[in-house]
């Protein structure tokens, strides 16, 4: 059993491209897709920046085949944008997308999971979308005990990148250093007034920024006042006109402002008096307005704390590096966890062969009882008490060589294992042989469910 | 036992800063709780025995304020998050216990240094150092976070600390309460004299420089009550105010 993924991300494909094959419910689409015999399991992650598909398989040369054709034919059919054009789907996709095998399938899924393979490292909102698809596949029945625990480490694996490392630390945005930088100043966030100059798009977004961090109070001042108490009434503030600043300017805490003109609206002298009214109270002023709208000396001021675009596009960059860097940490853990779901994976594959070790032993146990019995001429009870004895000794003497089986394939010696025991018990002599009566899905089930995996899965609580 | 513990939450603070891990900084919380305790108990312990240690040597008197320090420290935990000021904390307290231990010779104090006004002046003094040490740890803090954001850096601290705002009301809070109790430590002070000498004050060094921190403390006291310190010089004059009262308590009290 292998695992494979195929998809595109933001990396390989423009966003005309991803749109064309996001999907909003993937339910009946894994279905669709587990029909076909090439595919065991499926699980389908649909996001704005990525569209991938995570599928195992026995026979990943016909599956990657089978999910090219799927992309095509049915993604792209059911997708929210699609539309009828002439582009060819398929030399797009050839271009724009990205096969990973085992291992390396393995780790891309852990990557993903724990935000180091985002456009923005160490966004909190993909290991959500990833639980949704993964919880999208499993009520479509279309995950099994592969995928499940495949996403199961990759959750515990983004949880470890996430508490081992700086990766998720540092705000990366403008509009977050701003509001972590008003956090450092004030304590209570939702005790403050904030002073907002201007009433555009940009002092817009930055108050949506800090409305969702909860302000007490806000303000809205502008030059036109219809503006401004459009602005308010939507931020349920009050809107004010440009000559009041200097009354409101005693009583905020947090000052935004994005206003034109070419001499700054608040000096150095007007801030100082201002700083003086409200008895050296700190005082937070972000300026995003260009030309800038505050006196730079204003931050010489010891009460005043004045950051520019410049400064806050500054830190949110340094921050990003300092993410690139922690990405390096996450790193090793991915490998660590990689490494724990391979050895899990490769203990999967003394399944066939055990169940053909416990199907041989029958074998040998029922043909012996049935010769034997004839000549020894037992009642009933007699013959119960036999079956059970030569029961007794099979299950003995292959306890240990299955448990041996079942404990060393996780390890690389093991697969020489798995061929000797093939050997030594002739199992590959008679290959096509009766199906067994045991369902594989539940020997798998059982692996899964051995107290050695369960240890493993034990921190993911 | 309680410098021990106050050396390992001193130890598993700074560990639980560098890692950075929330559980290893929550032991040493932990442990400098636990440090306090056996403290206390201690003290209680020491001070029933027939003849008492004497408050009054310098190690006690040390070890007494450690202790109230700490006990401060973990009550203003309860408000502010402040894991940043537990190593100093710890490994202050740590040396004040850890040398008290040392230095107690088993001899009883001087006549005229027991009896409940030396006591109530030790206690009142010591816990008003202590309290007064706490605030100019805050104005430490303060200011290295002042630089900090002045200097436009990442706004991710290296130590964990509470906004300046919740930094200056530390140093506030425990400026008005160590004042209180200096000044009631002086007084006390002053009853102890009277009654050992006849005078109030007798002009020695350890007086004469305790007097002069106390009025510089009433200075910083009544411009942080009529509002006519920023923050900024606040927290800078809590932090010299402090190197000068440990100058002038200890100092002199060591010269002597």
């Amino acid at each position: 059993m292998r695992v494979l993924l195929y998809g595109m991300n933001h990396r390989t494909a423009p966003i005309e491209i991803r749109e064309r094959f996001a999907v909003d419910q993937t339910g009946p689409l894994l279905r669709k897709l587990i029909d076909r015999p090439e595919i065991e399991e499926a699980v389908l992650i649909s996001t704005c920046n990525r569209v991938e598909i995570v599928v195992t398989t026995d026979n990943p040369d016909a599956a990657q085949h089978v999910l090219a054709d799927f992309f095509v034919r049915d993604l792209a059919v059911h997708s929210s944008t699609s539309r009828e054009d002439d582009r060819p789907l398929t030399a797009e996709l050839s271009d724009t997308t990205y096969l990973h095998h085992g291992r390396a399938a393995v780790e891309h899924v852990f990557r993903v999971a724990s935000a180091v393979d985002s456009m923005v490292v160490g966004e909190p909102q993909i290991l959500g979308q990833v639980k949704d698809a993964y919880r999208e596949a499993s009520d479509a029945g279309t995950c099994g005990a592969i995928l499940s625990r495949l996403f199961q480490r990759a959750f515990a694996t983004a949880k470890r990148v996430k508490n081992e490392t700086g990766i998720a630390q540092r705000p990366v945005s403008v509009a977050r250093v701003a509001v972590d930088l008003a956090k450092q100043i004030f304590e209570d966030l939702d005790q403050k007034t904030a002073l907002l100059l201007g009433a555009g798009e940009m002092v817009e977004a930055a108050l949506v920024a800090l409305d969702d961090h909860g302000l007490g109070d806000r303000r809205v001042a502008n030059r036109t006042a219809a503006h401004a108490e459009t602005l308010a009434r939507r931020f349920r503030g009050s809107a004010h006109g440009l000559d009041e600043i200097d009354t409101l300017l005693v009583d905020s805490d947090v000052v935004l402002t994005c206003v034109g003109g070419d001499t700054p609206l608040l000096t150095r002298e007007r801030v100082e008096a201002c700083l003086s009214a409200r008895h050296d109270k700190p005082l937070f002023l972000i300026d995003i307005g260009v030309p800038r709208n505050v006196d730079p000396l204003v931050h010489e001021l010891d009460s005043a704390y004045l950051y520019d675009l410049d400064d806050l596009q500054e830190v949110a960059a340094a921050n990003t590096e300092e993410r690139q860097r922690e990405s390096e940490r996450a790193a090793r853990i991915i490998y660590e966890e990689r490494e724990h779901f391979d050895g899990w994976l490769v203990a999967l594959q003394a399944v066939p062969t055990i169940r053909d070790l416990k199907r041989r032993a029958e074998e040998i146990r029922q043909t012996e009882l049935e010769r034997f019995g004839g000549r020894l001429r037992l009642d009933p009870g007699q013959e119960d008490a036999v079956a059970q004895l030569t029961r007794s000794i099979v299950n003995k003497l292959m306890h240990a060589p299955i448990s041996r089986l079942r404990d060393e394939t996780d390890r690389e010696a093991g697969l020489v294992r798995l061929e000797e025991a093939r050997t030594l018990f002739a199992l590959d002599d008679d290959a096509s042989g009766a199906e067994s009566e045991e369902d594989p899905r539940e020997i798998v089930d059982a692996l899964v469910r051995s107290p050695r995996s369960e240890e493993d899965s034990g921190n993911e609580s | 036992m309680a410098a021990v513990l106050y050396l390992a939450a001193g130890v598993g603070a700074l560990l639980g800063l560098a890692l950075p891990a929330r559980r290893v900084q929550m032991g040493a919380r932990w442990g400098l709780a636990l440090g306090a305790f056996v403290q206390g108990v201690a003290f209680a312990t020491l001070h029933r025995l027939d003849p008492a240690p004497s408050l009054t040597d310098l190690a006690q008197a040390v070890a007494v304020m450690a202790w109230v320090s700490v006990v401060f420290l973990l009550y203003l935990m309860t408000r502010f998050r402040l894991p940043g000021f537990v190593p100093p904390t710890a490994f202050v307290a740590f040396v004040a216990t850890f040398s008290a231990a040392l230095a107690r010779s088993g001899q009883p104090g001087a006549p005229e240094a027991s009896g409940s006004i030396p006591h109530a002046h030790i206690l009142l003094a010591s816990s008003g150092l202590a309290a007064l040490g706490i605030a100019g740890l805050a104005g430490f803090f303060f200011l290295l976070e002042h630089k900090r954001l002045k200097g436009r850096r990442s706004p991710v601290r290296r130590i964990p600390l509470p906004s300046l705002e919740a930094l200056d009301r530390v140093n506030r809070v425990a400026l008005a309460l160590g004042f209180s109790l200096l000044s009631l430590g002086v007084v006390t002070g002053a009853l102890w004299l009277d009654a050992r000498g006849g005078s109030f004050f007798s002009g020695s060094l350890h007086e004469t420089w305790t007097l002069i921190a106390w009025l510089i403390y009433f200075g910083l006291f009544m411009l942080r009550i009529v509002g006519r310190q920023g923050a900024r010089q606040a927290a800078a004059s809590a932090l010299a105010g402090f190197a000068f009262l440990v100058f002038a308590v200890l100092g002199s009290g060591l010269a002597a």
